[in-house]
């Protein structure tokens, strides 16, 4: 049988250098995506992270009878979007996946860079902040090359990565470790006694006129309509509850945003005063917790990212678009402390143990660890920028500041806060994308994958590929 | 996980390759669960179905007969399509494993979730 067309797996023939390196990523990605999404998977609701305008329109786009994957699904929140096609969520986190099935969905736990299906199965496939997890360039091509060996040829592949370029944030680095703050969140399912969509999220104790966004639903009929979904192809839940619910919240939002922009020029300015300088940041990081091999890490690539932007498990109106990759930041205002107080807590939690996230071995290869020069030659006519949606995404940083502090000039003490301080300690690792590093990576290493469009979508660059076609 | 799913799970066991489907099914509880019957949506999967895998499944599970193959002018047959719908669609193995055919490698399938994740020494190059 002819095989030279298709895209079996790749068999890279790993040196004992390459092997490191890969197990020192897989190590990584462990620590800082995998035990921290399975860690705060209980405070996830599938409504408190809507489904994107476009994403969802490219899964309604499909052909009724399709066969798609959502390759990273989470809690699934895509995977009812269109009745008419069978839609398989695959995640590596089995909690979160059992919040998907929960709510009726097929799913399975899996490894995007080993996935469990044959050849050339679907029809369409989507992956919504998922690569941008990985932590070498390497394991990013391998994760892309097998969801275009399992699609087939013909079928489209859309991909969302957390984009470097952003309006209201500054990324040091291309590599960084986002906290995330368990505060903004909902209460835990368990605590909620049924999948959490009851609970509200933001604490209310916490001060501020603070409206929850309503997509974190004290309706019944959400959680009950949701409750009751069970079928593989029922009518999508998601966008009638969101068009009922969501009506007010974005009224809510919008004179909750003018606060916001007042707030937010103060964060501005002072973000840029105190933009992370490297060797403080490895100064800092070493003083908290003791290095391993120090001889063999030379250089330290990734930054930790204080950014301002409230959790993501806050969640966010359908009407806002806003998705993971905008949020799960906290607030950091520590002008006297600077910007790591909030490691020193972490230091007790068993989720930092092991390897130092911050310092990395240098590598000659443009991956994470030798700092990353993205070819910038994606040809990008497509780049569209909304700005419209950067005012209601704002929303629901207007929780985060109202919620950690309401004066961008007073020090975050940590100690105070003491359950905030265990949720520091989740900190994600993100590869964040520079403009045309996405394009640049299909061109120069997934020959299968025939670039279709690319974008930016609310601070996220995404592209949709096709998959050549066989040449049998 | 339904026998939809089934259909589309293969092992991935290093070096197992296209001998690592079918998976063999065994089910320890399974329940059926009644699903909206949409004549169109099935008649488009039929083509997609990996038949022997399909009847070997069902098989498994004892369910009623599945015919060898799409009988002709299924798209029109609503009693064919009835059947395949509830053999696809409305069968849940909740509780179970998932072998693989090559290696003997077990899958576990826990609250209808079958897990296929492999550890490192399965997956390393």
């Amino acid at each position: 049988m002819s095989n030279n067309c298709h895209s079996l797996r790749v068999e890279t023939a790993m040196n004992q250098k390459d092997k490191k390196m890969d197990h020192a990523a897989a190590q990584l990605e462990k620590q800082h995506v995998h035990d921290v999404y399975e860690s705060t998977a209980p405070y996830f609701s599938d409504l408190q992270s809507k489904a994107w305008p476009r994403v969802r329109q490219f899964l309604q786009e499909q052909k009724p009878g399709s066969l798609i994957a959502d390759i990273g699904c989470g809690t699934g929140k895509y995977l009812k979007v269109n009745s008419q096609v069978y839609t398989m969520g695959c995640d590596y986190c089995a909690p979160l996946v059992e919040i998907a099935r929960s709510r009726g969905c097929e799913v399975t736990v899996c490894d995007n860079l080993n996935l469990p299906f044959r050849d050339q199965r679907f029809d369409a496939i989507i992956s919504i902040g998922v690569i941008h997890h990985f932590s070498t360039k390497q394991r990013r091509i391998r994760a892309i090359k097998e969801m275009a060996r399992i699609l087939v040829p013909g079928g489209q592949l859309m991909i969302y990565v957390w984009a470097m370029e952003q309006k209201n944030r500054h990324f040091e680095k291309q590599d960084v470790l986002v906290p995330w703050n368990k505060a903004l969140c909902s209460q835990p399912l368990s605590e909620a006694g049924q999948p959490g969509r009851r609970q509200q999220c933001g604490r209310p104790e916490r001060g501020p006129p603070y409206h929850p966004p309503c997509s974190a639903c004290r309706c019944s009929e959400c959680s009950e309509g949701r409750r009751d979904s069970k079928r593989s192809h029922s009518v999508d839940c998601d966008a009638v509850l969101a068009g009922t619910c969501c009506a007010n919240t974005s009224e809510e939002g919008e004179e909750d945003n003018g606060f916001y922009n007042m707030l937010g020029k103060s964060f501005r300015s002072w973000f840029s005063s105190r933009s992370l300088d490297e060797s403080t940041l490895r100064k800092q990081i070493e003083k908290v917790r003791p290095l391993k091999n120090t001889g063999s890490w030379a250089n330290s690539t990734i930054s930790i990212q204080p950014s301002r932007h409230s959790s993501f498990d806050l969640g966010h109106p359908e009407t806002l678009s806003t998705g993971e990759q905008n949020v799960d930041e906290e607030v950091f205002v520590e002008p006297s402390q600077g910007p790591l107080e909030c490691l020193r807590a972490p230091t007790t939690r068993k989720q930092l143990n092991g390897d130092h996230p911050g310092v990395m071995r240098r590598n000659g290869d443009a991956n994470f660890l030798g700092g990353t020069d993205a070819k910038e030659n994606c040809v990008d006519e497509d780049n569209v920028e909304e700005d419209t949606a950067s005012g209601s995404k704002l929303w629901g940083r207007v929780s985060a500041a109202d919620s950690t502090d309401s004066n961008p000039g007073d020090a975050i003490s940590v100690e105070q806060q003491p359950d905030v301080l265990d949720s520091r300690a989740f900190m994600r690792y993100y590869h964040v994308f520079r403009e045309g590093e996405l394009c640049g990576l299909l061109q120069e290493s997934v020959s299968e994958l025939h670039i279709l469009s690319s974008g930016n979508d609310h601070g996220n660059w995404c592209v949709i590929a096709e998959k050549t076609e066989s040449c049998d | 996980m339904r026998l939809l799913t089934h259909n589309l799970l293969s092992s991935h066991v290093r070096g197992v390759g296209p001998r690592g489907f079918p998976l063999r099914l065994q089910a320890t509880e399974v329940r059926i669960h009644p699903v909206e019957f949409n004549p169109d949506f099935i008649a488009r999967m039929i083509p997609k179905v990996e038949w022997a895998a399909l009847l070997e499944a069902a098989d498994t599970l004892h369910l009623v007969e599945v015919p060898k193959e799409p009988i002709q002018g299924y798209e029109h047959n609503e009693e064919f399509l009835r059947k395949m719908h509830h053999v696809l669609l409305e069968v849940e193995v909740l509780e179970g494993t998932l072998q693989c055919p090559e290696s003997g490698r077990l899958f576990p399938i826990s609250r209808g979730i079958p897990n296929m994740l492999l550890s490192d020494e399965e997956t390393e190059t």
